[in-house]
């Protein structure tokens, strides 16, 4: 595997502000990589950075070896689908498609193959007169990535193609969009706001915060270790306890936690020293929830102030004889619907993980 | 701005900013600088500094009442087509009419039929067979045909009628971008007709009142065409003597001078406008 | 039932007044427009008058006015004139008009609103200025005068045909030019492709616009015309300094009609308000 795309300390300033940058990362051969963050993070700054619709201030940005920091979009090698598609309206689906084959002046006969093969791929076979205006959303959609994947670009760029699918389609599109990718085996950079879709469809995901990289990392690996808080709280619910670094070993630190008692936690211990203050993060799934003391007597004594129905879980709050509250769901099985409310349980917080605490 | 856009942009702009530059603005700034010249029956101009020019023009009492006489009927032509503009305005912008479209066109269209065919029409209205007298007299209220034409009424009427259309167009943009609920809210408020058109509309509108006087008052100030028309020699305006100094007299310098007052005229105002329109945003 | 009584009158009264002043608001405006429209109305009507002399009402019907501008070669030679020149200045304007437009649309950001009034700078200079200053540069320079005139005109187009084609490429989304230059269209070729079709009524307006403009022009005429480049309104303005007959009421009627027809084309493809900025 080689990096088929490459941007080295990319900085871009609007004005006086900072847009994004300094920016590190690569994208492999064939992976599936998405910029994950909440609006305004500058992850569609850096998408226009890799397409040349903007050029950055600093840093480089290479495609396959050759550096493009400075090129016109025009003559970089990228497909790239819009938000709101932006299928040239005035064009019937097969010009709008043909579009980029015939700036690259390919032979027309060639054009009308390619056009239709490529039709087939994204599952819209012989659409070619109609005009954009008598698709559907999921249509045009599919439309724009034709347009993208038939001048067969050494890298796909989405914008956050499926925000303007209703929700049902939305989550089909996920895996069609998906499965494509990996048909034709092409590197993408995928743009989303949406923590889900970064999660099913990507090999890795950048998360983004106010114009920096919080985290690289694969979902799994961001769901189960954040390493800021930001990228605890932005994926997934999460308690987060304050605690003081008891001891430390190797990178993993017993933690004296607020709620009472030492737990071990995994994490990047090897910055810390003993006395430090942290925060401990634990998924509110990964919470046990005992009717009775367990034997060694390490779990946390809590009384059940509240509990939601939502269908195949059970979410609990629950608080501690210290007043900390924590949140844990649960499987809707009978275990767990005969926890009445204001009933004294047991928990276990066996797995936790370790934060630095910001200040 | 969008990456590599610099270079483009600036191409786009090449065109209009040449054409500005040398075909406007410098052949003004040119003809402005002349008025401090000298005159020459031979030259175009004898490039000796002198006041001369301004000093005829404020001087002699002709030229004094011409400028008196453009100013008057220019603040009165702004007057009459605020006077009648106004409601015309006011009716366009609120009216739920099907009819709107073609009466919206029907303030335009005769604006694009230009200065001489409306100047025309006014010759055939008000001479001395024109409709105006004829009916006066078939109504019996006179007994033969009044002088209307070459008199500064004849003027005023024409101009009024000519420029109207631009009192109207920045009129209906303030009024119809008035939010409509403003209006309801005074009248919710216990305010009656009068008293919303007075406290809430007509404050409201004074952007596109200051904007439609200073535009009228402006394009009045530099007519030619109308008033040679229908004032005749009787009824002078500057724009008609500088148009008369240049080709018959070739006084290029004291016409300098006197456009020089025009524009003066027309700076005023415009910082007048911006002066009042700023005191209205803050 | 007292207080009833009391309130019954009121409300009527109110009805009462406000009827009123409909009629009289109804009245007003048609007062306003017969002013707007009557001497238009009137040259029509005159043209058609068989006597020589500008009377209203006519005393007859009589086509005979048309015959004597049709025989007469200097209207028929100032009429081509100004057609072959309103359509030069038409293209000249349009052409430059949409080159700035799209800048100030697409590159100017903030400073926007500056560049579009700096744009529109010859509807508030006087057009008597902008002529005599025209004709001053060309004694001085070596620059035909028929140039100067064309020059003019494309000037005083200029405000309308850029007001005009900024509103349409208002309604043109830039993520399709950058769509287009992602699949390796050149900016020119995107201007080409893109955004020319997609403005393109509003190219032809401003086309018609600035023909109207320019056919309808005097004072930028009044000092630049000369021997066989004399526009026709300046030939009926010197014409009418001498003598006056409903030769001219039939000119300007055809005139009026041309320009009404195209006028109703613009208002068809995008509505004359966007180009009047209202």
């Amino acid at each position: 595997m080689s990096a088929v795309l490459e941007l080295r300390r990319v900085l871009k300033r609007f004005g006086e502000t900072l847009g994004v940058g300094p920016v590190d990362f690569e994208v492999q051969e064939g992976e599936f990589l998405t910029l994950l963050g909440p609006s305004g993070c500058g992850k569609t700054t850096t998408l226009h950075i890799v397409a040349g619709l903007l050029h950055p201030d600093e840093g480089t940005v290479t495609l396959g070896g050759r550096d493009i920091t400075r090129l016109d979009p025009q003559h970089r090698d990228m497909g790239l689908v819009f938000q709101n598609y932006a299928l040239f309206p005035h064009k019937t689906v097969f010009d709008n498609v043909a579009f980029g084959l015939r700036m690259r002046k390919v032979a027309q006969s060639k054009i009308r193959d390619r056009v239709s093969r490529m039709l087939e791929v994204v599952g819209l076979p012989g659409v070619e007169a109609r005009q954009p205006h008598q698709l559907s959303g999921g249509q045009r959609q599919r439309v724009a990535l034709a347009r993208a994947l038939v001048i067969e670009p050494s890298l796909l760029l989405l914008d956050e193609p499926l925000s303007n699918l209703d929700a049902v389609l939305r989550k089909r599109m996920r895996h069609e969009l998906r499965e494509i990718q990996q048909r034709l085996g092409i590197a993408t950079v995928f743009v989303t706001h949406d923590q889900d879709e970064a999660f099913e469809m990507s090999d890795r995901v950048i998360l983004m915060n106010v114009g920096h990289i919080e985290q690289v990392a694969t979902p799994e690996e961001l769901y189960n270790s954040p390493t800021s808080r930001f990228a605890a709280e932005f994926i997934g619910e999460v308690n987060l306890i304050d605690g003081t670094v008891a001891s430390l070993i190797g990178d993993s630190a017993v933690v004296e936690a607020a709620l009472g008692g030492r737990y071990a936690a995994r994490g990047d211990g090897g910055a810390l020293g003993v006395g430090d203050k942290v925060l401990l993060m634990v998924r509110p799934e990964r919470i046990g929830i005992e009717t009775s003391p367990s034997a060694n007597g390490e779990a946390v004594e809590a009384t059940v102030a509240n509990r939601v129905f939502s269908g195949n879980t059970l979410i609990f709050t629950l608080r501690t004889a210290s007043g900390i509250e924590l949140t844990a769901s649960k499987p809707s099985t009978a275990q767990y619907r005969d926890i009445a409310p204001q009933s004294t349980v047991w928990l276990d917080l066996g797995d936790c993980r370790l934060l630095p605490r910001e200040t | 701005m969008r990456a590599g856009g610099g270079i483009f942009a600036a191409t786009l702009f090449t065109p209009i900013t040449v054409l500005y530059l040398s075909f406007l603005l410098a052949p003004i700034g040119f003809f402005l600088v002349m008025s401090v010249f000298r005159y020459s029956p031979m030259e175009l101009y004898i490039p000796a500094v002198t006041a001369d020019n301004f000093v005829r023009l404020l001087g002699e009492e002709h030229y004094r009442n011409i400028i008196f006489r453009t100013l008057r009927i220019a603040a009165l032509t702004a007057f009459f087509s605020l006077l009648l503009g106004y409601p015309l305005a006011y009716f366009l912008a609120r009216t739920g009419s099907i009819w709107r479209g073609v009466l919206m066109f029907l303030v335009i269209a005769p604006l694009m039929t230009g200065v001489i065919v409306r100047t025309y029409g006014w010759i055939v209205l008000l001479g001395s067979e024109g409709t105006v007298n004829v009916t006066l007299m078939w109504l019996g209220l006179i007994d033969r045909p009044i002088k209307i034409l070459e008199t500064e009424v004849a003027v005023l009427v024409a101009l009024v009628h000519i420029l109207m259309p631009y009192m109207v167009f920045p009129l209906f943009s303030s009024l119809a971008g008035q939010d409509p609920d403003v209006e309801r809210a005074a009248a919710t408020l216990g305010a009656g007709r009068w008293r919303i058109f007075f406290e809430v509309t007509l404050p409201l509108s004074r952007a596109g009142i200051l904007m439609g006087s200073a535009l009228v008052f402006t394009l009045t100030a530099g007519a030619v065409v109308t008033p040679a028309l229908l004032g005749g020699t009787k009824v002078q305006m500057l724009g008609q003597t500088i148009y008369d100094l240049v080709l018959s007299t070739l006084n290029w310098p004291f016409a300098s001078a006197i456009a020089f007052v025009l524009v003066l005229c027309q700076f005023s105002i415009i910082f007048l406008y911006f002066k009042g329109g700023r005191r209205r945003a803050g | 039932m007292p207080d009833s009584n009391k309130t019954v009158p009121s409300a009527m009264h109110l009805k009462a007044s406000s009827a009123a002043a409909r009629y009289g608001m109804g009245f007003l405006i048609t007062a306003i427009y017969a002013f707007l429209l009557a001497p238009v109305l009137i040259i029509v009507f005159t043209s058609f008058n068989p006597t020589n002399a500008n009377t209203f009402p006519p005393t007859g019907f009589s086509l005979r006015w048309y015959g004597t501008f049709l025989e007469t070669s200097g209207f028929t030679d100032a009429f081509r004139f100004s057609m072959w020149l309103g359509a030069i200045a038409a293209v000249g304007a349009t052409v430059i008009g949409f080159l700035s437009a799209y800048a100030i649309v697409r590159f100017l950001g903030r400073r926007r609103e500056a560049g579009q009034s700096l744009a529109l700078l010859p509807v508030m200079i006087p057009h008597i200025l902008i002529s005599i200053s025209l004709l001053l540069a060309l004694t001085i320079v070596p620059f035909p005068e028929l140039g100067g005139l064309i020059v003019g005109h494309i000037i005083i187009c200029l405000p309308f045909t850029i007001a005009g084609i900024t509103a349409s490429l208002e309604g043109v989304d830039e993520q399709l030019e950058l769509a287009a230059m992602t699949l390796g269209a050149s900016r020119l070729r995107t201007l080409w492709e893109v955004v020319i079709p997609l403005i393109a009524p509003g190219l032809l307006s401003a086309l018609i616009f600035a023909f109207i403009v320019s056919f309808g022009d005097v004072y930028i005429a009044l000092f630049l015309s000369g021997p066989g480049r004399t526009t026709l309104p300046i030939e009926i303005f010197s014409y009418m300094q001498w003598e006056s007959t409903p030769v001219v009421a039939a000119i300007t009627t055809v005139q009026i009609l041309m320009i009404v027809a195209l006028g109703l084309v613009v208002e068809r493809l995008v509505g004359l308000r966007k180009i009047m900025r209202v």
